[in-house]
């Protein structure tokens, strides 16, 4: 076996073919050497091979224009030499190649003998891209198989001694909430919970009970931090065990782990986060709360949940958080004269891991409470406290310009819209995006109709605010050269680079149409039913941007369990040849979609 | 001259006129590199195990052409061996007796010139066997391919050491390399180094 084929075989489309089929590679291909500068095929002519990158980079060019790149582990030339095409771009090497090549006879041979193989190459963006995802799922589905204990799933130990008397024992346990109560012994733990409080009842007397040791289960079950969940499972199954003593290497008791907390985390913990944010009595519930968030988007990002589902399910849970914060911290008039928007990213319920405090007031003409400042200032301390960094733009209710009343407002939306500057407009974009998640939402929806009708009489001042879409350059310039910004090197800002336009885009279109949806998804469907999009552009605009939001998920949980804080970035060593590719496709979808904003609109035709 | 002269000389000793082939003319326009594996360092004591060798030619790594054979062992292979190739006596199953594999590699060669990473070494393994066999030691143009790199660095480090081992050079040229270890992927890497430094004026 030629050792460099190992690497072929390892991902699409080699992996569909049989061990025939790749035998039958080993025997027929040949490995070239190229020097930067050599043009490998030329336009209007014939592939004769198809090509595997096993070190170089070779572009494929119109004119001057950059069509695509193609790096290690790529393959090019499949379609040509399918359809007998003669080639569309100039393909040249830009940096020193070696590279399989796989004559076009056995190519189409093995197009024949494999379905799957030859589709690849025809394969649209939508269909690449469930290949990625099929792909990726069942990886996640094997990694939930290998997850492990960690300590944000456990209960608190809570550790009393042998000799404790068993009522003081029970008190503390009442007084901490505590699931079961740890027994340190001379020798190891013991456990005490509901089951052994049941004997304790029926026996007291009899028994003479009067330490905590006399009815502890002893010795116990327990386990160290970082063991296999699934192990886990088997073993509490196993022994009907359903409180579980988690220990440190050193054997110290760090957590107890329930049964039914694990198996949320098997399936689903959003309906349990969701009834504690529910039934909190005070801050702090709501707060440790919405601090399991974090670890419920992680196992479903696991499962391999798309990630447009799994921020409808963050969005649904965080709608509930504020919902009971309104409560809990303003005034009981507030319910009435009083509306909380969700801007950005919340407001268009896309937001998956906690990103910027993005909020706003609007309150009823008039409504002007002298001590406002104080309790605005209470919410924002529990968003702090909950996780939520806060807004670099200072887009909150603490700023003045983001709480105020329903005249203010509406004077705002007649500036943005008859005499639109820079801040006017993004000011817009930020209201438009809004979502009112408390209090008398009726505020809101008032203001919402208000916009739509300035927009509507003024429709001059849309290609202005399209104009944005063209704000960033697309980062499939970028890969070329694998320089990024300063401080980033091989990496691409996902929604710098793409995120931003489509959304943008997206949201200016919508706005034309005076769509109320807030959700990109919903828009581009609306947008799709009112008539401007087929349901095909629709369907793969709407995968895109599936995506895109699903590898800066994926980057943005890597990024946490590293430790380090999540951004945008996305570092390209990291990805697959496959992902790559889909990525790729995924950025010229967003080239082609601005270009069809920038038709739309004639932003050529604005400065 | 002297070398013509010696190759003549080398010629007639030939006891085996099936072999006057490789003798004639090359035309093929083509190299090939080989790499033997072996059961130790000494020509004189220690056996071929297995042979990989390639074609190349003008740009290319004919791999559709190579020839990868295994030799039977008469005696046991050490341990030391194994550990290196990986390849146990069970791998050789397939294996062939040592003079169908050289007349294989023969064949293979025909009047090609040869070049190789201490190529002198797998020549001289090779001579061992062929020298009884055939009167003969191999007649081909021999090409060592540390020393074309020795060439083309030395004019950059006049007064420098050269690091001249395997992986120094698949470092130095940034060529990919392959974890496997048996003689046809060890050929296959020479085969690439031999490219590349064919392919590039100066060493930087």
């Amino acid at each position: 076996m030629i050792a460099l084929l190992e690497r072929l075989k390892a991902d699409v489309p080699f992996s569909f073919l049989d061990k025939s089929g790749l035998q039958s590679i080993e025997e027929a291909a040949q490995i070239a050497y190229y020097q930067k500068g050599t043009q490998l095929v030329a336009r209007e002519k014939m592939f004769e091979v198809l090509y595997f990158i096993i070190k170089g980079v070779v572009e494929a060019r119109q004119g001057d224009e950059l069509i695509d790149l193609y790096h290690q582990d790529d393959t090019f030339g499949g379609i040509e030499l399918i359809e007998k095409q003669p080639s569309a771009y100039d393909y040249l090497v830009t940096e020193e190649l070696i590279c399989y090549e796989i004559p076009q006879e056995l190519f189409l041979k093995l197009c024949e003998k494999s379905r799957p193989f030859k589709e690849y190459f025809f394969g649209s963006v939508v269909e690449r891209i469930e290949m990625v995802k099929e792909r990726q799922e069942s990886a996640k589905m094997a990694e939930i198989m290998v997850s492990r204990v960690e300590r944000s799933l456990l209960h608190e130990a809570l550790v009393v001694d042998a000799d404790m008397p068993i009522i003081k024992a029970l008190e503390k346990m009442e007084s901490y909430g505590a699931v079961a109560l740890l027994v340190q012994n001379k020798e190891g733990y013991g456990i005490v919970t509901d089951a052994d409080l049941r004997t304790y009842i029926l026996h007291k007397e009899e028994k003479g009970f009067q330490y905590i040791c006399q009815i502890q289960s002893y010795p116990i079950i327990s386990i160290e931090e970082g063991e296999l969940l699934f192990n886990v499972l088997l073993l509490m199954t196993g022994n009907s065990i359903k409180h579980l003593p988690v220990t440190d290497s050193s054997g110290q008791a760090i957590g107890i782990l329930t049964l039914i907390d694990l198996l949320s985390y098997f399936s689903n913990q959003s309906h349990l986060i969701g009834s504690q944010i529910e039934n909190a009595q005070d801050l702090q519930s709501v707060i440790e709360a919405a601090g399991r968030i974090d670890v419920m988007i992680k196992a479903l990002h696991h499962k391999g949940i798309k990630s447009r589902y799994i921020a409808r399910l963050v969005s649904e849970i965080h709608k509930k958080m504020y919902d009971r914060l309104f409560e809990m911290i303003f005034p009981l008039e507030w319910r009435e004269h009083a509306t909380l928007l969700l801007l950005g990213s919340e407001g268009r319920g896309e937001q998956i891991l906690r990103t910027d405090q993005d909020n706003a007031m609007v309150f009823a003409e008039g409504f002007a409470p002298e001590d406002k400042e104080i309790y605005l200032q209470h919410f924002t301390e529990a968003l702090d406290a909950i996780g939520f960094p806060r807004c670099e733009g200072n887009v909150m209710v603490i700023n003045p310009k983001w709480a105020k009343d329903t005249k203010a407002y509406k004077a705002n939306i007649q500036r943005w819209v008859h005499s639109p500057d820079m801040e006017g407009l993004m000011d817009l974009a930020i209201f438009y995006d809004a979502y009112a998640v408390a209090g008398n939402k009726k505020l809101f929806l008032m203001l919402r109709n208000t916009l739509l009708d300035e927009v509507k009489k003024n429709h001059a001042f849309l290609p202005h605010f399209a104009k944005a879409v063209e704000s960033f350059e697309s980062p499939l310039g970028i890969f070329s050269r694998f320089v990024s910004e300063e401080g980033h090197k091989g990496e691409i800002d996902i929604k710098k680079g793409a995120l931003f336009a489509l959304v943008h885009g997206v949201r200016a279109l919508a706005l034309e149409h005076g769509i109320t949806k807030t959700n990109t998804t919903e828009r581009i469907k609306a947008l799709n039913n009112v008539g401007y999009m087929d349901k095909e552009d629709a369907k793969n605009l709407i995968e895109t941007l599936e995506v895109l939001m699903t590898f800066r998920l994926h980057a943005r949980l890597e990024k946490l369990e590293q430790g380090s804080v999540p951004d945008n970035y996305i570092a390209l060593e990291s990805l697959s040849r496959l992902e790559k590719d889909t990525l790729k496709e995924a950025l010229k979808m967003v080239e082609t979609f601005k270009k069809r904003v920038a038709y739309h609109f004639h932003l050529s035709m604005v400065n | 001259m002297f070398s013509k002269w010696r190759n003549r000389w080398n010629a007639k000793r030939l006891k085996d006129e099936h072999f006057a082939f490789l003798f004639e003319e090359d035309t093929s326009g083509e190299v090939v590199v080989f790499d033997c594996e072996t059961t130790g360092l000494n020509p004189k004591k220690d056996e071929i195990i297995s042979i990989g060798a390639v074609k190349i030619k003008g740009n290319r790594i004919l791999t559709d052409e190579a020839l990868h054979l295994f030799v039977r062992q008469e005696k046991q292979i050490d341990q030391e061996s194994i550990k290196i190739h990986h390849i146990r006596h069970c791998d050789l199953e397939n294996a062939m007796p040592v003079k169908e594999a050289i007349e294989h590699f023969l064949h293979y060669i025909g009047s090609r010139p040869l070049a190789g990473y201490y190529l002198e070494f797998d020549v001289a393994m090779v001579n061992k066997y062929i020298k009884p066999m055939l009167g003969i030691t191999l007649p081909n143009l021999q090409e060592e391919v540390s020393a074309i790199y020795y060439d083309k660095k030395i004019p950059r480090i006049p007064q420098g050491n050269i690091d001249l081992r395997f992986e120094a050079i698949l470092n130095d040229l940034s060529l990919p390399k392959m974890q496997a270890h048996d003689a046809l992927n060890d050929a296959i890497m020479t085969a690439m180094i031999y490219l590349k430094l064919k392919n590039i004026k100066k060493l930087h």
